[in-house]
């Protein structure tokens, strides 16, 4: 083994003296066998480097990821899609609840003719009304409610409604000025039927 | 009123210089400090935990003007002392052989290449584990970026020594991996 080579490494890391540095190079140009030692140095210390750096980053992977997270990713994903199935199931169930509002307005036509004095009741649904909508449904226009006649070819395509039935909306207007309470009932052209 | 106030005026300012050393120096070391306590078989928790010790005591070193020579190998060796008490703690054996399964790491495009490089690391995982303590440690503040002398601070040994333990490690590598 040649004499220089203990100091191989220091003169890679630049630790020596600038003599020594000086008069190392010149013996590594000349030397062959140190030439082939330093090669093969530089590349063990590379790869210890980029060792070291994988082992780094391994165990921080394997620390920021822990083992239970996919578990319970999985838990929670069947969980959510468990909870969507059941909501959109119940949702086809049941029927939908239209506004008592809205269920007053579209009474079938032949029945309206006969039906135009008496007041029509909400249709009892699976669910009990809340109390703010059976108020709405059985409200019944007072004197200050105003009355707006409605021709039903307006709300109807032609031929829907028996020829001379037309609709009257009761209107009662709140404080603001908004629409407060509104009622739709049907009413015949001629023969005006009494209020209830 | 002036003259009150001139007393307080040197101690803030040189707290301020002071901070700004430790900010300065925590940029610069804490990456290859974390690299350094992980591969010495911390956890990366508790290597963080470590830095902040380490940092937190170079603060009031230099709050208290402590000396400001070699102070990348003080902190290191702060840091080193501190991880051989986390160990100690923890029982488990100071200066574990590096983790063998690095392989899932490796972001090579071919499969020729990733075989290789498993293979480089493995007959490289195997040879560090035959290197000694010293030597190890050795080869581990060197890739930190530390130079001979700061080395010869953190581990309490010549400088001389420290060459020749460094010069022995690699050789011992390059032979056992044959690279």
């Amino acid at each position: 083994m040649c004499n220089h080579s203990g100091k191989l490494m220091a003169w890679l890391d630049r630790e020596l003296g600038s003599d020594e540095m000086v008069e190392l190079e010149r013996h590594i140009d000349a030397c062959s066998e140190c030439r082939s030692r330093l090669e093969s140095y530089k590349q063990a210390s590379a790869t210890f480097d980029t060792y070291c750096d994988a082992v780094a980053s391994a165990k921080t992977h394997r620390e920021r990821v822990p083992c239970w997270v996919p578990v319970l990713t999985t838990t929670a994903a069947v969980a959510i899609a468990a909870t969507l199935v059941f909501v959109l199931l119940r949702a086809r169930v049941e029927p939908p609840t239209l506004p008592p509002a809205i269920r007053v307005q579209a009474p079938p036509p032949a029945a309206v003719v006969e039906n135009v004095p008496a007041p029509s009741k909400p249709v009892q649904r699976h669910r009990p009304a809340a109390p703010a909508a059976a108020q709405i449904a059985n409200w019944q226009p007072t004197a200050r409610a105003i009355q707006i006649s409605i021709p039903a070819e307006s709300m109807f395509p032609p031929g829907a409604i028996p020829r001379g039935v037309n609709f009257t909306a009761d209107l009662s207007i709140a404080a603001d000025g908004s629409a407060e309470q509104i009622r739709l009932r049907p009413r015949l052209n001629k023969v005006e039927r009494r209020q209830p | 009123m002036s003259g009150d106030s001139l007393p307080l005026a040197l101690p803030l300012s040189r707290f301020a210089t002071g901070t700004c050393e430790v900010t300065d120096l925590y940029r610069e070391l804490r990456e290859p400090l974390l690299r350094y306590l992980v591969c010495l078989g911390l956890s990366r928790d508790e290597a963080q935990d470590v830095v902040q010790d380490a940092f937190l005591s170079l603060h009031r070193h230099l709050a208290s003007g402590g000396s400001q020579e070699n102070i990348r190998g003080w902190v290191f060796r702060v840091a080193h002392n501190r991880a051989r008490n986390c160990q100690g703690s923890y029982h488990r054996r100071f200066g574990e052989p590096l983790d063998l399964e690095v392989d899932a790491q490796l972001d090579e495009t071919t499969p020729e290449r990733v075989v290789l490089e498993r293979e480089k690391f493995r007959r490289l995982g195997k040879a560090i584990a035959l290197l000694s303590e010293s030597e190890r440690e050795c080869l581990l503040l060197r890739a930190g970026g530390l130079r001979y002398r700061e080395i010869s601070e953190v581990l309490g040994m010549a400088t001389s020594t420290v060459g020749d333990t460094i010069e022995r490690a690699v050789r011992k590598l390059a032979e056992k991996c044959d690279v």
